[in-house]
This record gives C-alpha cells, sequence and structure tokens, in this order.
C-alpha cells in the first residue's frame, strides 16, 4: 500500500446471521479487491453478527465501485448485506 | 481517519436501509434569459442546446454521487427561468412549441421534469404571460416532462384575482384534455402565493430572477426517519419530542448538504439551496401523515393535527438551520395527499377533509396539494379553493400552492391512480356552496397590511 498516492476512505458494514468464517470472509474480498483494512469491529449478539470495517485504498488500487461488487458478491454467498460508503457521509452526518 | 462511534454509523446505515432517507432531487437550475428571441425557432433550439449543454451530466453526476454514498437520490430535474420572459413574441402556439423543445432536451438527458413553463403575475399580465398561460392546457396535456406553475399571488401584491379565474380555466380545460389518464396533467400544475425562486421540487420548480446562470439545490426527504424516532418515544414530552426531532432532521439535512456541495462541483454550478422539506412519497413509511400518527393521533385530521404539524414543521427547520447555512425553497413539511399513504388513508376513511387540509397550510409549507376533487367541480368553486389557499399565503407571508386534480368523470368517493411519485387518492368532496358572484368580481384583493415593513 502506497503513503504517496491520495487514498479513498470508506466505511463497510455487514450485517447477519452468524456463522463460521464471516470476517475472514470479507477481509479476504477486501484484500483480493487491493484494499486495505484499517480498523474492524465485530460483534455479535442475539446470533446477529454486526461488522463495521475501516477500508482505504489509493488511487489506481481500486475503486468503490469494483470493491463494493466484490463485496456484495461475497455477501450474497455468505448471507451478508454488506454496504460501502465513502466515510464524508458519516462525518457529515454526525460531526460539524 | 475522523472518529465516527459504531453507533453513528449503524444509525446511518439504518435510516438509508429500512428507513427510506433519501435525498429526493436534486435540481440544477438554468438561466435562459440568454436564449430570449423574438423567433420561436431560434428560442427553441437555443433552449434546448443550452439544458443539453449545461445539464447533460446531471443524471451521471447523481448515480455517481449515488454511489459514492450509498445514499438514494430519487429524482434529476431542471428548472429555468420562467419561460414567458424568453419567448419575446408569438402566440400561444409558440409557447406550445417551446414545451416540446423542453420536453424533448429533458428527454434526451434522461429526467424525469423539467420546470419552469411559468409565468409571475400576482399584478397583472403582460401579453407574454396571457399567452402562455394559454398555452398551459395543449402544452401540458402534449408533454411528458414539462411542469407548469402561475405565480398569481404575493404578501406585497395582494392576489390577481383574474389571473385566480384563469388559472382555474386551465384546471378545467387540462382535467378535459388528460381526461384518459385520470387527468394526470393537473399534477403537473402547480398555483403559487410568494413562489420560491429556488425550489428544488416539482412541479413548482423555476429558476427566479435572483439566481445564477447555473445552480444546484437539492431537496431532502427522511419522512420515515422521523417517524420511527418519533415512534420510538411514544410519552416524551413536546419539548423533548421537538429536540429529538431536531437532532434527526440536522443529520438528514447534512447528507443534502453534502450532495449540493458535490453535485455543484461535478457539474461546474453554483451551489444553491437545501430545501428544508420532508418530502413523503407514496411508499409505506415514508409518509409525513405517519409522523402525525406516531405522536399520537389515531389518524391525520384527528383533533390535533394542526398543532402536531406545526410543532414537526418548526422542528425540522430549526434542524435543518444547523446543518447548512444555504436554506430555501419551500422548506417546510408537504402535506400532499395521493404522494403520501396516511394522507390517503385518513382522507379514504373519511378522517381528512379539505378544509382540515386548508387549516393545515396556514402552518407549513405548500398548501393544497395533490388534492383530487369531483370532475364536475366547476371553475367558481375551483377558483375559490385556489383564493383560499392564496389568502393564507399572503397574510402570513410565506408560499402557499395550490395542485388541484379535477379529476373527469370521477365523484367523490371514486379512486383515482396517478402513477409513479404522484400515487394514488380518493375523490374529496369540496363544498357545493355557490361563489359565482364573489368570483364575477374579478380584480385584485388588495396587498395586505403585512406588505408595508419597510
Amino acid at each position: 500500500m502506497s503513503d504517496q498516492a491520495p487514498r479513498t476512505s470508506v466505511i463497510v458494514t455487514a450485517l447477519g446471521a452468524d456463522k463460521h468464517g464471516l470476517l475472514a470472509a470479507v477481509a479476504t474480498t477486501i484484500a483480493a479487491a487491493n484494499a486495505n483494512v484499517d480498523d474492524v469491529s465485530q460483534t455479535v449478539t442475539g446470533g446477529m453478527f454486526t461488522m463495521i470495517m475501516f477500508v482505504s485504498f489509493a488511487s489506481g488500487e481500486t475503486t468503490m465501485a469494483a470493491l463494493r461488487e466484490a463485496l456484495v458478491e461475497t455477501g450474497l454467498k455468505i448471507g451478508l448485506q454488506i454496504t460501502v460508503q465513502h466515510e464524508d457521509i458519516f462525518r457529515y452526518m454526525h460531526r460539524i | 481517519m475522523v472518529f465516527i462511534t459504531n453507533e453513528e454509523i449503524l444509525e446511518t446505515v439504518r435510516m438509508i436501509q429500512d428507513e427510506n432517507l433519501d435525498v429526493r432531487a436534486v435540481t440544477m437550475g438554468i438561466s435562459l434569459n440568454d436564449c430570449a428571441s423574438r423567433d420561436v425557432g431560434r428560442v427553441c433550439q437555443r433552449v434546448h442546446d443550452k439544458i443539453v449543454a449545461r445539464a447533460g451530466r446531471l443524471v451521471s453526476a447523481a448515480l455517481e454521487i449515488q454511489e459514492k454514498y450509498g445514499v438514494p437520490i430519487v429524482n434529476r430535474r431542471v428548472s429555468i427561468t420562467p419561460i414567458a420572459g424568453v419567448l419575446a413574441a408569438g402566440g400561444p402556439e409558440a409557447f406550445v412549441a417551446v414545451a416540446h423543445a423542453l420536453d424533448a432536451a429533458a428527454a434526451e438527458i434522461g429526467i424525469d421534469f423539467v420546470g419552469g413553463f411559468s409565468a409571475l403575475v400576482q399584478k397583472g399580465f403582460t401579453a407574454r404571460d396571457t399567452a402562455l398561460i394559454q398555452a398551459i392546457p395543449q402544452a401540458i396535456a402534449e408533454t411528458q416532462r414539462v411542469c407548469s406553475s402561475v405565480n398569481v399571488a404575493s404578501t406585497r401584491a395582494g392576489i390577481n384575482m383574474d389571473a385566480v379565474t384563469r388559472m382555474a380555466d386551465v384546471l378545467v380545460d387540462v382535467s378535459q384534455r388528460t381526461a384518459d389518464r385520470d387527468s394526470i396533467g393537473c399534477a403537473k400544475i402547480v398555483i403559487f402565493c410568494n413562489v420560491p425562486e429556488d425550489s428544488p421540487f416539482m412541479a413548482g420548480a423555476l429558476h427566479g430572477s435572483g439566481e445564477p446562470e447555473v445552480s444546484i439545490n437539492v431537496g431532502i426527504s427522511g419522512p420515515g426517519v422521523i417517524r420511527n424516532v418519533v415512534a420510538r418515544h411514544p410519552e416524551l414530552p413536546f419539548t423533548d419530542l421537538a429536540d429529538l426531532i431536531k437532532r434527526t432532521t440536522f443529520k438528514i439535512t447534512r447528507v443534502g448538504e453534502l450532495v449540493a456541495r458535490e453535485a455543484a462541483q461535478m457539474l461546474d454550478a453554483q451551489m444553491g439551496i437545501i430545501d428544508l422539506s420532508l418530502a413523503p412519497s407514496p411508499a409505506i413509511g415514508d409518509s409525513v401523515a405517519e409522523i402525525l400518527e406516531a405522536m399520537g393521533l389515531a389518524r391525520t385530521g384527528a383533533p390535533g393535527t394542526t398543532a402536531a404539524l406545526a410543532m414537526l414543521n418548526d422542528a425540522v427547520k430549526k434542524g435543518g438551520l444547523m446543518a447548512t447555512s444555504s436554506t430555501g425553497g419551500l422548506s417546510g413539511a408537504f402535506i400532499p395527499v395521493s404522494e403520501d399513504a396516511g394522507m390517503v388513508r385518513a382522507a379514504a376513511e373519511g378522517v381528512l377533509s379539505i378544509e382540515k387540509l386548508e387549516a393545515m397550510t396556514a402552518v407549513c409549507s405548500l398548501g393544497l396539494d395533490m388534492i383530487v376533487v369531483p370532475g364536475d367541480t366547476t371553475r367558481d368553486a375551483l377558483a375559490g379553493t385556489i383564493a383560499d389557499v392564496m389568502a393564507i399565503g399572503m397574510i402570513n407571508s410565506k408560499t402557499t400552492g395550490a395542485r388541484l386534480i379535477p379529476a373527469a368523470g370521477k365523484a367523490a368517493g371514486d379512486w383515482v391512480e396517478l402513477g409513479g411519485l404522484f400515487g394514488a387518492a380518493p375523490v374529496m368532496p369540496l363544498s357545493l356552496a355557490g361563489n359565482s358572484a364573489f368570483i364575477a368580481r374579478g380584480g385584485r384583493i388588495p396587498a395586505p397590511l403585512q406588505s408595508l415593513n419597510n
């Protein structure tokens, strides 16, 4: 991963029924798409799996569209609803 | 990386995924002043070319923003300089030709509506205004994407009752011309008092005379989000409830601000305004009426409805004001009937009447909006109803509008399908008491005392 090129930061959320290997599957997809996981938190409450990942990539490494396509495909396979959104929407909504 | 809590992230995701949070409209305002000519062919060509040149990338830019932030942008639209001032000569048929040019340009760039087939006649008619108003029925009946609005009243000028009557005639005419489609043409005509010159919402959007060359105006949405916040706190006193609504509206408005900034930059346009309106859609869970019902009213229309709406409308504005410095447009809760599933239900059950809606008009934005009335409603009854709505706007120094649909061949209690975002609605009864002698007076209801505030 390059420290020079401007990086795009996105937030990936994944929600669904818990089972083995969910975090690994999502992380593997992100790595295969050439993006980096900067931070991750994951909880399971009442059998419900909730994961939030801070993901970034440099221009040229991948695009949001490619990352989303790969993650949604993975989500369909393992039963997770996955969203990929630029971090600015969260910053705008929750911070002045 | 900005620190954002997990709860905040999941709240945003829930608002979008489960509560219908979206941006209702990204509307590009385009000045057509430089398209003016006495030659109709030249005007048609210039208007078409300018809209395509400036808004050609509007749809793709909106899609790009939608993908980036994961928030749906429901409508992409264009508002233009009121067309009465752009075509400098020619009769109604010339204006109809311009409407077709607008329709073709809108189709070419893939937008659903272009607004501004408009005139401002609150104080009187120019020859251009007269020709334009005569052209509205044919123009609306023959085009798909053209929206028309006419400002017939203002706090400064009073109510031009001759214009009110002419617009009632227009509604009757359009109702007949589009009778085979439940008179849907009338859904694309708004009659205004104090028309905003920067609204992103159709059918009443136009690009006013004080506006820049090209601007981006954004209409927010999110009734479902507010409804759920209210429903989660069934016993909260109003002071605290208002605070919760403010906090939630802040977040919704920030999304609009983000989208407006980005769209303006991408499209080389000036960022215009964020319209702080809670705009419902016919989808379940996207209803302003359901917010009022979540406050504790069994149905919208129950005693307390006007108070509930006043509180909601005020809290929405206060929350939105903190979120953007670029407020404008209509900025208030919308109460259209056919476009709001909760309003439709209340109207169908007979709990919500046109008279109650008129009272609600006094405390929120727009007015008697998307209300279907019997097809045999007289011109004078329509004119009287329009005048009532204009009076509320004039006296309260606020925008009011009337979008009434006399559905040809339909009687009170019948059902009308308007389709898409226009929704469906029952035909609501209007008072049958006569008012012809009142309407026949004509002239102008003078500007009220409120006009002298200098």
